[in-house]
């Protein structure tokens, strides 16, 4: 696969929320291009929304996001809900399939290297012989695996993944993480929600620690070290107390360009 | 052939008939699987009253002219579809009930209007059909709007389908593709006016979702069920058309009743889920226990 040029993503100031409720509070940085950087932080410390405002699914509060000249087409994203209806009449094949809209367009007709392209990520992600299976019809996990396989088909420059190994059992979790590690040095910028202190230290060379706002951002060594996460831990018992992002912030985050 | 033929239709409107009906089969019959798959088979309800202010008006202007009811029908039904789809994009209301709302509007209109005119027999020729059968020009337009409807869908398809299933991916592709479901409304009302003058709007709107509603026992893709439902679609056409013709009945009330009863069949022994296949299987289940 040819690597596809990556743009930078940066953001400045950036509040964003929902009904005026800042869920994330003035984050500025910059995810490098060609970069793999996994978002980390407590639940409910913004990761989610974060990500979505990236995605353009939701608006800015505040500040900016500045995705250079990247269009739609160019971002991937995988949500940690996904928003299927599976009772619709589709295989697995087909919602892989979609991944290509971006690149085809709607009236472009998939080409036979498409197909063959599909059949092949299908087989990565451990969907064999499942290709004709009605989404309806498949486990959570397998489920995961077919969107998985779709952000792939999408050859997206930027691609935001929200927890995307879960519901996945360990060993084709890490097959799928193994996957992902690989996408920065196809020039692809990743940016990651995830769960798993221990994959994030060995796959994601960068990490944004996040409580509302950025606790710590730059290499994993430093940025998940055990004190950032207790400061990102303790930001967020303060909320359960005032259910209100702090009025302070306790120190400027590390940033890396 | 033809002593078997009621006062209600001779022998050349129902070959007439039966080729509409087979036409609404192939356009109507996909749409409908993509209507029940997105939750939208009250739209079709919904345009079929929605283009009664229109047929009206049509009538207020240029009387019985064909054309002019066609025109009439589909440009409310445009705005009917266009207006409903617009407050339902706001996000405060779900689908239904902004189609709920317009609807009603456009049906109250078009009652007020009819029975202003002294036409209000027309109004029940217009939702249930009327025994005179598709003219030369009622004919082109059946194939027409058949035509347009499988190019649409071949050339939108993915798109359509994809808003369906995952608007959230959709979405992040770019609104643009918001496009299908507007796509899908036009071909919807293109098909519903192409239907209505022979077969009623709301026979019409049967012909569309309940051969597509029983085609879902029978297949699992979208493919294999858009298939099914034109066969399903076209032999209820065909076989209500010739009992109506027998009986000298109201065609489109047995075109519904065949494509009802043709439902009830599928539910019982389809092979996707069927009453009596989920039977077995756990008939089956239950022997492997014991």
């Amino acid at each position: 696969m040819a690597p596809v040029p990556a743009r930078a993503v940066r953001v400045e100031n950036l509040s964003v929320g929902y009904d005026r409720h800042p869920a994330v509070v003035g984050l500025s940085g910059l995810f490098a291009a060609g970069s793999l950087t996994a978002v980390v932080g407590p639940n409910g410390s913004g990761k989610s929304t974060l990500l979505k405002a990236l995605a353009g699914h939701c608006k800015p509060l505040a500040g900016r996001i500045d995705l250079g000249d990247l269009k739609p087409s160019d971002i991937a994203y995988l949500p940690q809900v996904h928003g299927l209806d599976l009772k619709f009449p589709l295989t697995l094949e087909d919602l892989v399939g979609f991944g290509f809209i971006g690149r085809r367009g709607l009236f472009g007709g998939f080409a036979r290297t498409d197909r063959e392209r599909l059949y092949g990520l299908m087989a990565q992600v451990g969907l064999e012989g499942l290709q004709r299976r009605p989404i309806g019809s498949v486990s959570g996990g397998q489920l995961q695996r077919a969107l998985f396989a779709r952000v792939m088909a999408q050859d997206a420059k930027l691609v935001l993944l929200d927890e995307p190994f879960n519901g996945i059992d360990a060993r084709a979790a890490e097959d799928l993480a193994q996957l992902m590690a690989r996408w920065p040095e196809q020039g692809r910028t990743v940016i990651a929600v995830l769960h798993d202190l221990d994959l994030v230290r060995r796959l994601c060379p960068q990490s944004l620690v996040i409580a509302r706002q950025a606790v710590a951002w730059g290499p994993t060594d430093h940025a998940v070290a055990p004190e950032q996460l207790t400061r990102a831990r303790k930001l967020a018992e303060s909320w359960n107390v005032s259910d209100e992002p702090p009025v302070t912030v306790v120190q400027h985050a590390e940033h890396v360009g | 052939m033809s002593s078997l033929l009621g006062d209600q239709m001779t022998l050349m409107a129902l070959k007439s008939a039966s080729a509409g009906a087979v036409a609404l089969a192939f356009g109507g019959a996909p749409l409908g699987v993509l209507m029940i798959a997105r939750r939208l088979s009250l739209m079709g309800d919904a345009l079929s009253h929605g283009i009664l202010p229109g047929v009206a008006i049509a009538f207020l202007l240029a009387g019985r002219d064909p054309v002019a009811l066609t025109v009439g029908a589909l440009t409310a039904g445009l705005i009917v579809a266009g207006l409903s789809s617009l407050l339902a994009r706001t996000g405060k209301l779900p689908d239904d009930a902004a189609f709920a709302i317009f609807y009603l509007s456009a049906l109250a209109l078009g009652v007020l209007l009819l029975g202003k005119m002294g036409k209000a027999d027309e109004m029940e020729a217009l939702l249930f059909g009327s025994t005179q059968a598709l003219d030369a020009g009622g004919l082109v337009l059946a194939g027409a709007a058949a035509s347009a409807t499988l190019i649409g869908l071949a050339l939108f398809l993915r798109g359509v389908l994809g808003e369906g299933a995952d608007p959230v991916f959709m979405k992040t592709l770019g609104a643009r593709f918001g496009l299908s479901h507007l796509l899908l409304m036009l071909l919807l009302a293109l098909n519903l006016v192409a239907g209505f003058r022979a077969f009623g709007a709301l026979m019409t709107v049967a012909l569309m979702t309940v051969p597509a509603a029983a085609a879902r026992f029978w297949a699992k893709g979208y493919g294999g069920q858009a298939a099914w439902a034109v066969a399903l679609s076209a032999v209820s056409g065909l076989i209500g058309l010739f009992l109506a013709a027998v009986w000298g009945a109201e065609p489109g009330a047995l075109m519904t009743l065949c494509a009802a009863l043709l439902f009830g069949v599928s539910a019982l022994v389809g092979s996707n889920g069927g009453l009596l296949q989920t039977r077995l299987a756990k008939a089956h289940l239950k022997g492997l226990k014991a």
